[in-house]
């Protein structure tokens, strides 16, 4: 039998070689490759070379027991007896190599590859999820693989329904064993029997989040650590003798008491929480972006997740910590939203903004924003998110289409705000529906929307006499339109972003809300952008209501919020009348306008 | 001498952008990405993947990702499920510990790709590994860089996989 080489062959690397004289040691070798976790070396066998051979080798080189050595190729385990070629590992191969440790690991607890420190008594847990002490013997004679530890042992052989006679002293007895202090002290064969036990697998199968607080070894830990004073366990014991579910001992020990305990229950709330909205939310249709792309004009019911899902990648960017913080604050905010009002309008709203938190965190390269814009914008969320729940006015809550322009109108209000921080988004939202949009444009119009005196012209245009003069303008340009298309072009200067070129349908933006209907702009950027589809107007218009709103006579429209004004003293009709339509149909925005504009 | 089991090996692969990628990356990249891949290797009934919390498992399809996009099949593996964990935790502890989590160098699909040709000898798909240097050849991927190698991905939903005793 040839035997391994570990000098470098003078052969060429094929590896095969059948005209050489026959100096059987270096007639064919392989050079095979040897990947463990975090390592690679190249080993240079013979081609017949058998695994049991190869193992020795690796074994004097990884410095451990052969019987540890787990070679895998191809998916394959490679036992002793066959031979390397016979496998197929030719030269250049990738052989995988598993170093076991010394006791075996099972399921998804940990390997310890030390065996345990024997500390101090950890107490017995069995007091924790289960009423018997016989717990440990009763998991070990079902794990049969378990290391001489626990046949050693010779606890004794408690009942279940033993225990609760002499707890305390059977408990002292056990928990005197030494070999019992050892086995308590490695988490990982706590966590085994814990887990292995039927009475805590039947309370997992009920409570799932009780897995995860298995799972979470700092929980665990702590756990033991405080079931090591006898005293403590005494203490449960006798809160547990009365209980009148002893099947589940977690609830009457309550987690609160345990340190670290409250985080795991927050945990599985917010799990909870998450899970239920993200519930909510599919019968909304599960995909808030399809809407937007595909150039539908949503429904109302989608207007606020359409605005939101810009927000969603610029928050993804906060740290995942971060995430499930502001997703905590969501949830109670929707969760009070939920309960407060039956309206499933703004449920919706609340909901969509707290599943956007849960969302994961995005790679995608296609937002760039800093993230002190996020935490500005999830303020601003913030604000509204509680202005539509706390409003405390009872006709909102009356009147569900009523609060949905409220809702997006105050999303509005939000979004113009972090428009005006954010040109890139600017930029974005205009993307999100015009595929032919060139470079040039793109680079520009963030520059633009900082240089342009921004905050300047919204508040002119909040102006109502300003607004109604830019209406007229664009009723003009629609007769226009339908009237004369011939004539279009040459008030195309004065047209863009009116989206009157090629919107054929009436559905013209309200000029109030959307940065980018300036007249003012320079003579070329409007023409370059003058065939900008109507397309992205109609969206934001319709992300800011519904459109056949727009239709109607704004008397008619605010009719209510009219009345509502008119009760609460503001007697100016007209001056209501310009508010509401400034506000777009906002009573509180238009309140406070009037109340400004009446110098308070 | 029994025939050796034989267990399937499954790669889950997630659309992270949900579609939006497909949409928009022409535009914002110049050349067409079919997604935003994030993978897991799915075995002994068990999902595994890495993020920057480390290697993190769960049910299959348990993440808060919900269900796979799609599911490509690597092959099948004789590894034992207690060979497997064990691989796994030296993988933790050496070459996939969270701190090495790098969007674009050592991310999830590298930890898939590995685990897979740990399992089955076989590579996974490369429209999956060749994502970061298609974002990286196009200047706004270049510009975004910085960005985006701060970006760090832990789908929640997991637990962790091969940690010492004791810390987690």
């Amino acid at each position: 039998m040839t035997h391994v080489i570990s000098r470098t062959p003078k052969m060429p690397q094929r590896g095969r070689s059948s005209g050489l004289p026959a100096d059987r040691t270096i007639s064919s070798v392989t050079r095979v490759i040897v990947k463990t976790p975090g390592n690679l070396k190249d080993f240079i066998v013979a081609d017949d070379t058998s695994v049991r051979q190869f193992k020795e080798k690796l074994s004097a080189h990884f410095k451990c027991q052969m019987d540890q050595l787990v070679l895998v190729f191809m998916g394959r385990l490679l036992k002793d007896h066959d031979t390397l070629s016979q496998r197929g590992i030719v030269d250049g191969h990738t052989i995988h190599l598993v170093i076991k440790s010394k006791h075996g690991s099972r399921s998804l607890a940990h390997s310890s590859r030390n065996l345990p420190v024997s500390e101090p008594c950890h107490g017995d847990r069995n007091t924790k999820g289960n009423s018997s002490g016989v717990c440990k013997s009763a998991s070990m004679s079902q794990t049969p693989t378990e290391s001489d530890l626990f046949v050693k042992t010779d606890a004794p052989k408690v009942r279940t329904q033993d225990l609760k006679v002499d707890t305390s002293e059977c408990i002292a007895r056990i928990l005197e064993n030494p070999n019992i202090q050892r086995l308590q002290s490695n988490m990982e064969y706590m966590r085994q029997f814990i887990s292995e036990h039927p009475d805590m697998q039947q309370l997992m199968q009920q409570n799932p989040e009780v897995s995860h607080l298995l799972d979470n070894s700092e929980i665990l830990y702590q756990t033991l650590e405080l079931a090591r004073n006898l005293a403590v366990i005494q203490e449960i014991m006798q809160t547990q003798q009365p209980a009148q579910n002893p099947e589940h001992p977690l609830n009457t020990l309550g987690f609160e008491t345990i340190p670290g305990g409250n985080n795991a229950l927050s945990q599985s709330y917010t799990d909870f929480n998450d899970r239920m909205l993200n519930n909510l939310k599919d019968p909304f249709g599960g995909n808030p972006f399809t809407a937007l792309l595909a150039g539908q004009a949503p429904e109302q019911l989608q207007t606020s997740p359409t605005i939101l899902p810009p927000s969603q990648e610029w928050r993804d960017q906060l740290p995942p910590p971060v995430i499930y913080t502001s997703s905590r604050g969501f949830s109670s905010i929707s969760t009070n939203g939920i309960s407060t009002n039956a309206t499933p309008n703004r449920v919706n709203h609340t909901s969509t903004i707290s599943t956007n938190d849960q969302s994961p965190v995005h790679d995608t390269e296609i937002a760039a924003l800093p993230s002190k814009e996020v935490t500005q914008k999830s303020q601003e969320e913030d604000q509204d998110a509680t202005i539509s729940i706390d409003s405390p006015e009872q006709k909102l809550e009356e009147d569900p289409q009523l609060s949905d322009e409220q809702n997006s109108s105050q999303i509005a209000g939000g979004m113009m705000q972090l428009l005006m921080n954010n040109p890139h988004l600017a930029a974005q939202m205009m993307f999100m529906g015009m595929p032919q949009l060139n470079d040039q444009w793109k680079q520009q119009l963030p520059t633009f929307l900082q240089q342009s005196q921004l905050s300047d012209l919204l508040l002119a245009l909040t102006n109502p006499k300003a607004s109604q003069a830019i209406l007229q303008i664009e009723q003009g340009l629609q007769l226009l339109a339908t009237e004369a298309p011939v004539l279009l072009p040459w008030v195309a200067p004065y047209s863009w972003g009116l989206g009157c070129l090629s919107a054929p349908n009436c559905n013209y933006p309200d000029p109030m809300h959307w940065a980018w209907n300036m007249p003012d702009i320079p003579e070329s950027k409007r023409s370059e952008c003058c065939h900008v589809p109507g397309t992205v107007l109609q969206k934001l218009q319709s992300l800011a209501g519904d459109p056949s709103h727009f239709l109607q006579a704004p008397e008619i429209r605010f009719s209510k919020q009219m009345e509502s004004l008119q009760a609460m003293g503001f007697g100016n009709h007209h001056a209501n009348l310009q508010a509401l339509i400034a506000t777009e149909g906002d009573t509180n925005a238009a309140i406070r306008k009037l109340m400004r504009s009446q110098g308070f | 001498m029994e025939p050796p089991n034989l267990y399937p090996v499954k790669l889950y692969v997630y659309d992270l952008s949900k579609g939006l990628a497909r949409r928009l990356s022409p535009i914002m990249l110049g050349k067409q990405l079919e997604g935003i891949w994030h993978t897991s290797i799915v075995v002994h009934k068990d999902e595994f993947f890495f993020g920057s919390g480390g290697i993190s498992s769960c049910p299959p399809g348990g993440t808060l990702l919900g269900p796979p996009d799609s599911v490509v099949d690597v092959g099948s593996t004789e590894v034992t499920e207690e060979i497997f964990l064990e691989y796994l935790s030296s993988l933790g502890e050496s070459l996939f510990r969270g701190e090495a989590y790098n969007l674009f160098e050592h991310n999830c699909n590298t930890f898939s790709n590995e685990v897979a040709q740990f399992l089955t000898g076989r590579k996974i798909p490369s429209y999956i590994t060749d994502l970061p240097s298609e974002v990286l050849s196009t200047p706004f991927g270049q510009a975004l860089r910085p960005l985006l190698d701060s970006i760090q991905i832990q789908p929640p939903g997991g637990n962790a996989v091969g940690r010492p005793n004791g810390q987690s």
